[in-house]
């Protein structure tokens, strides 16, 4: 009941992104009536999107339904990495991806979402007006820019740590040298070793002489 | 006399002679057929939506199918259908209550739902349709109305293509006994007070409470769906129990 919950929220929030924009609904009304059903691995359910005249349609299936245009099987992981086109052999041979059907279904969903362009100052001035539609707007376009930019400086930082941290243990020319070094030392207190023995060895012969 | 005697069924907690539940139970509905969704959303904190998710996701209805929302009422299932099956299939909204049946059109028609839909007033027990020839028949909280639910049960296997499904949604019987007091303290003191409130109408909604409790629990009902030659029957609880999905296949 909890993934019929999730699913039916997922649902009233697309079909609300889609009223906002035309141009999604155009794209959609190519794939009208046709059955996309995604396996996600590493949940272990079957998600089934239809478009239809009255917006998305999305179940949830404990298991794989008998009909689609088009059968999706990935983890999450991999499905983000399907808005490259060109990635999809890749996958396929590394066994992420499996597809049945008309994979130009999913590239359709994907690429109509993924190109979501919303006129939000437009909507909200029905509500606002236009002048404070416009400064939201721009108040949230920065916000969105500072946290961009925030999170750029924090993957700069998380970076230089861990590239630090990878530091800490030896590369494997730099354990050539050492491991070369430290024989080269071990040489030199040998024969400094032989030396003294030599000069102590020399010393109450010239003490015997005086 | 004798004959008299056998000819009698439930009516929540009524005998009633067999041959006037449906008139009793046509009265319920033409009472509160107005404010059905509303009281529906009311009465079940809105859930019986993600009830009616879970029976379409069974359904596996597509494209070109011909469905049967029987007890249809104000098609919210039809509603989701008419969209799965498209232009090449059909939806046939059937209900024995011409008061619900009219909401029901109505409602769909204003969402622009007229291509592929169907109205038919129908009596479960006598299907009007030729052998073998629809999809997938639900009956979502209607069947503890009908009069005799074997007949229509029988009815609806005759009706269905080899390979077709049949789902029955329906109140059913609590899996735990906490539950069981505190659905009946909802159901007997709080559902009756509420239809009060909102329809001017107490009686229906404790014929509501009533008929649940007379309804055949989950094995039960799915006896009698094996019994008329329903095969590989299944159900699924829902709610603790409260509500459970049967489900059954004619190959």
């Amino acid at each position: 009941m909890l993934g019929h919950f999730a699913i039916a929220a997922i649902e009233t929030l697309a079909n609300r992104l889609i009223s906002l924009a035309p141009q999604v609904q155009a794209r959609l009304a190519k794939v009208q009536g046709q059955s996309l059903v995604v396996h996600v691995r590493d949940w272990q359910q079957f998600i089934s999107v239809v478009y239809a005249s009255e917006g998305l349609m999305l179940q949830v299936h404990d298991a794989q339904p008998e009909y689609s245009d088009c059968f999706i099987s990935a983890d999450t992981d991999t499905l983000m990495k399907l808005k490259e086109p060109s990635r999809l052999t890749q996958l396929i041979r590394q066994h992420k991806l499996d597809i049945d059907g008309d994979i130009h279904l999913a590239q359709a969903f994907s690429q109509a979402f993924s190109e979501l362009d919303i006129d939000w100052p437009e909507h909200w001035s029905q509500y606002i007006g236009d002048a404070p539609a416009q400064l939201l707007w721009q108040a949230v376009s920065q916000g969105k820019a500072r946290a961009l930019e925030a999170q750029g400086k924090l993957d700069h930082i998380l970076l230089t740590l861990l590239q630090d941290e990878l530091k800490v243990s030896i590369h494997p020319l730099e354990l050539t040298q050492f491991t070369r070094q430290n024989r080269q030392l071990k040489s030199d207190v040998q024969q400094l070793e032989q030396r003294l023995d030599k000069l102590l060895a020399q010393m109450p012969m010239q003490q015997t002489r005086g | 006399m004798k004959e008299a005697e056998q000819k009698t069924t439930h009516f929540g907690y009524k005998t009633v002679a067999a041959n006037e539940k449906a008139a009793h139970v046509a009265d319920v509905f033409h009472s509160v057929a107005a404010k059905y969704d509303l009281m529906n959303d009311l009465l079940s904190f809105g859930i019986h939506r993600l009830w009616k998710r879970v029976t379409i996701a069974s359904s596996g209805a597509r494209k070109g199918q011909t469905i049967l929302d029987l007890a249809g009422g104000t098609g919210d299932l039809t509603a989701k259908f008419s969209q799965l099956v498209g232009d090449t299939g059909r939806v046939i909204l059937g209900d024995i209550n011409d008061s619900m049946l009219k909401v029901g059109r109505d409602k769909l028609r204003d969402r622009g739902l007229v291509s592929n839909i169907e109205y038919v007033q129908m009596n479960a027990e006598e299907l009007p349709f030729p052998d073998n020839s629809i999809d997938v028949i639900t009956i979502a909280f209607g069947l503890r109305n009908v009069t005799d639910q074997s007949k229509a049960l029988a009815s609806m296997y005759r009706v269905l293509k080899p390979g077709g499904r049949l789902l029955v949604l329906e109140f059913s019987k609590p899996e735990h006994e906490v539950l069981t007091k505190l659905y009946d303290i909802y159901s007997f003191n709080i559902l009756p007070k509420v239809g009060q409130v909102v329809l001017n109408d107490s009686e229906s909604y404790k014929y509501l409470a009533e008929s649940i409790r007379m309804h055949p629990d989950q094995e039960t009902l799915e006896g009698m769906m094996k019994d008329v030659g329903f095969e590989q029957t299944s159900y699924q609880n829902m709610s603790g129990g409260i509500v459970a999905l049967h489900r059954g296949f004619k190959f």
